[in-house]
């Protein structure tokens, strides 16, 4: 029996022919067993996954094999490679398997999982719905579909989140703009924390604000303070004559009587507008977000001759008179807002007072 | 054949300027009466171009014919065919030529042009972004430029050009534009003596307050001026105690602590507060009106007021006051 002959010389006779049939025969048995023992191999284990796809790749280099029998090859390599986590490759072999056989709801299922893992969740879900065609009562597939369909929705309310959070952001900063507001470095984080100025629905700001006793270095909040408020209306809640005066203020020198309101003027250097935006995105959930537009960047320069008035600071106090409202004091030019805008207060009856005035006094 | 009023309408563009003269003079007689109005009318693609390339003549001969086209203006139609023929920019050119003795009469024929949406549309410069608004501007400058001196001041009815620009949305847009400041520059004329001004101070403040819903920002940001002409002239005419004036504002404050003569014009006192109603009704703006103390001098105000008419104007406004409950405070919390 002559296994392999001479190239160029055909099989003639009916012998010749008879015996090319049986090796292809074996050679078909032998590609059936080569896969047969690739899932074996997959039964035996973790450790012996590699074996498995090494036996799946012979059988399928043999070429022995009809359509739909590789497809099924294909198919159980799919699922070896999502067992090892290798999950483009475990996509390229269920679409291989499909392309083969598309009928083979396996396959279906099988490239909608390593689709998923993937996070092509379009891909996914167009996977599910084919499997769910040919076999609609398929409850592994059903369960997948759902799955896709929850991570999908996560992934657009996250979306949504950041989105909603930087449009906030640019509204407030566009506000802060129109208003010719000028924001500084934050201060006095520990005190304030990510607090921000809101916008409310009438385009109104409302922010809040840090009053500072300079002589003791306490501080007080006021969490909204709308913008058209003038100072007298939070400063008469604040020192009425009901409350308590401050716990530290032994001498009862601060009260509404004697009370002066200051700001540092010109004090540190002001944001462009790109940290102006990444300073209002703190603490949102656009916090992460790393281009902030790239169209911003042209008009950062915008600012720089701004900042040329700012000296670094060599702060001036400038009184702050109480039947102003926050606007008309925000927008003087040379008051560049910390973050949040902070008010020093200090009293005339103390003796601190003269100190503060001869500019003694300096930011600890 | 050319009839008469053709060959007069030939002589406006004569040589010699005697014959000018006595052309335009006739022209602006006709203009006077109905029927001249009317068979000049018939000739106006001749008439318009004729009396406006007279506009920058000597006083003699521009008067007259600035006279006959502000005549001619009266008429719709004939506005509007001014406007479509550019009359507004011929009319704005030649207001701001520097030794123009027509001022006054060149500021009226734009007030009768704005008449017009086309025609506040062409003021506005609505069809060119760049300029939009340039025309505007320069007059709003004039307008509060030097304002009491002259009796006669020229651009005493840009006041009333402000009511017209700021019926339509886009005028108001640009009044309101922080940007321009247009808005915080006009509010202060309300404080001149003369009525024209403070109706058209008051007037437009009216129209733009329609905005309050998209642009109560723009309004209230300059509320130093924006209250005084509000609310002084509907405070009445008393003294204010103190307990009232400490909780407002200087600029209130300092005015009411005295009495004063009140605001005789009841259609002022209407429109001021037509445009406070507009503004409390949205929520910061009635935040922003009880924090300047507005309801105590709205109170004060209506207890001096006789007019039916302006009563009825206070009384809608305290409608919307009652409901935040009466209280002394302002709406406690914004929602968020």
């Amino acid at each position: 029996m002559a296994l392999w002959m001479e190239p160029g010389s055909d099989p003639t006779t009916e012998r010749e022919r008879a015996d090319l049939d049986a090796i292809s025969a074996i050679k078909d048995s032998s590609t059936l067993e080569l896969k047969e023992k690739g899932n074996e191999y997959v039964k035996m284990g973790k450790k012996h996954y590699s074996d498995a796809i090494d036996c799946y790749t012979r059988a399928i280099n043999q070429k022995a094999l009809n359509d739909h029998e590789n497809s099924l090859i294909y198919s159980n390599r799919a699922h070896v490679n999502l067992l090892l986590g290798n999950y483009r490759r475990a996509l390229e072999d269920a679409e291989e398997a499909i392309k083969l056989s598309s009928t083979n709801v396996k396959a279906f299922y099988r490239a909608a999982k390593a689709s998923l893992s993937l996070n092509l969740l379009t891909e996914a879900t167009s996977f599910c719905r084919k499997g769910l065609e040919l076999s609609p009562s398929n409850e592994e597939l059903k369960k997948l579909a759902v799955q896709v369909d929850s991570r999908k929705s996560e992934i657009e309310n996250r979306e949504a989140q950041v989105s909603k959070a930087m449009t906030t952001a640019r509204n407030l900063a566009s506000a802060l703009e129109k208003r010719d507001l000028k924001l500084g470095k934050t201060m006095y984080q520990e005190l304030t924390g990510v607090k921000k100025p809101v916008l409310d629905k009438n385009s109104i700001l409302h922010w809040p604000v840090l009053l500072l006793y300079a002589e003791v270095m306490s501080s007080d909040f006021i969490e909204d303070f709308c913008e058209t408020d003038m100072f007298s209306t939070h400063l008469d809640m604040m020192f009425s004559d009901s409350d308590p005066s401050l716990p530290w203020d032994k001498e009862g020198a601060y009260t509404w009587k004697s009370i002066e309101l200051y700001y540092e003027s010109g004090s540190g250097i002001i944001l462009s507008k790109r940290e102006v935006l990444r300073y209002l995105l703190e603490g949102t959930a656009g916090s992460l977000v790393k281009s902030i537009g790239d169209d911003d960047e042209k008009e950062s320069d915008l600012y720089s001759n701004h900042s040329l008035t700012s000296g670094k600071g060599s702060g001036k106090w400038i009184k702050v008179n109480e039947k102003k409202t926050l606007h008309d004091i925000l927008q003087q030019p040379n008051f560049i807002i910390p973050g949040i805008p902070v008010f020093y207060v200090v009293s005339n009856c103390s003796p601190f007072y003269k100190e503060f005035k001869a500019g003694k006094w300096a930011l600890p | 054949m050319a009839t008469e009023a053709e060959e007069l309408i030939g002589f406006l563009s004569s040589p010699s300027p005697q014959i000018k003269k006595m052309a335009v003079d006739i022209v602006r007689g006709l203009t006077g009466s109905e029927d001249g109005l009317l068979s000049l009318t018939r000739h106006s693609d001749i008439v318009l171009p004729s009396l406006s390339a007279l506009l920058g003549e000597k006083k003699e001969i521009s008067e007259p014919a600035a006279e006959a086209l502000v005549n001619l203006s009266q008429n719709p139609e004939l506005s509007e065919k001014m406007v479509r023929v550019g009359m507004v920019k011929t009319a704005m050119e030649f207001l701001y030529n520097q030794d123009s003795g027509i001022r006054r009469l060149l500021v009226m024929l734009l007030l009768n042009l704005t008449q017009s949406d086309a025609g506040i549309a062409s003021l506005l410069q609505l069809e060119d972004e760049k300029v939009q608004g340039l025309y505007i501007s320069k007059l709003v400058r004039s307008f509060c430029r030097s304002s009491s001196e002259a009796k006669e001041y020229p651009f005493e009815h840009v006041g009333s050009i402000l009511v017209n620009i700021s019926k339509m949305e886009a005028g108001r847009k640009i009044l309101l534009d922080p940007k321009r400041g247009l808005l915080k520059q006009i509010l202060p004329q309300f404080d001149s003596t003369s009525l024209l001004r403070k109706k058209g101070v008051s007037g437009t403040i009216r129209n733009c307050c329609f905005e309050a819903e998209n642009q109560l920002q723009n309004l209230l940001l300059i509320s130093e001026f924006l209250w005084p002409a509000l609310l002084l002239p509907v405070a009445g005419k008393k003294a204010y105690r103190k307990e009232d004036t400490s909780k407002m504002p200087l600029e209130l404050g300092n005015v009411l602590s005295h009495e004063r003569e009140p605001v005789d014009d009841p259609d002022i006192r209407v429109q001021a507060l037509e445009a406070i109603y507009l503004i409390a009704l949205q929520e910061a703006g009635r935040r922003a009106l009880w924090s300047v103390n507005g309801p105590r001098i709205m109170q004060v105000g209506y207890e001096d007021e006789e007019d039916p008419k302006v009563m009825e104007a206070y009384e809608q406004i305290g409608s919307l006051l009652v409901h935040e409950g009466g209280a002394e405070e302002p709406s406690e919390q914004m929602s968020k």
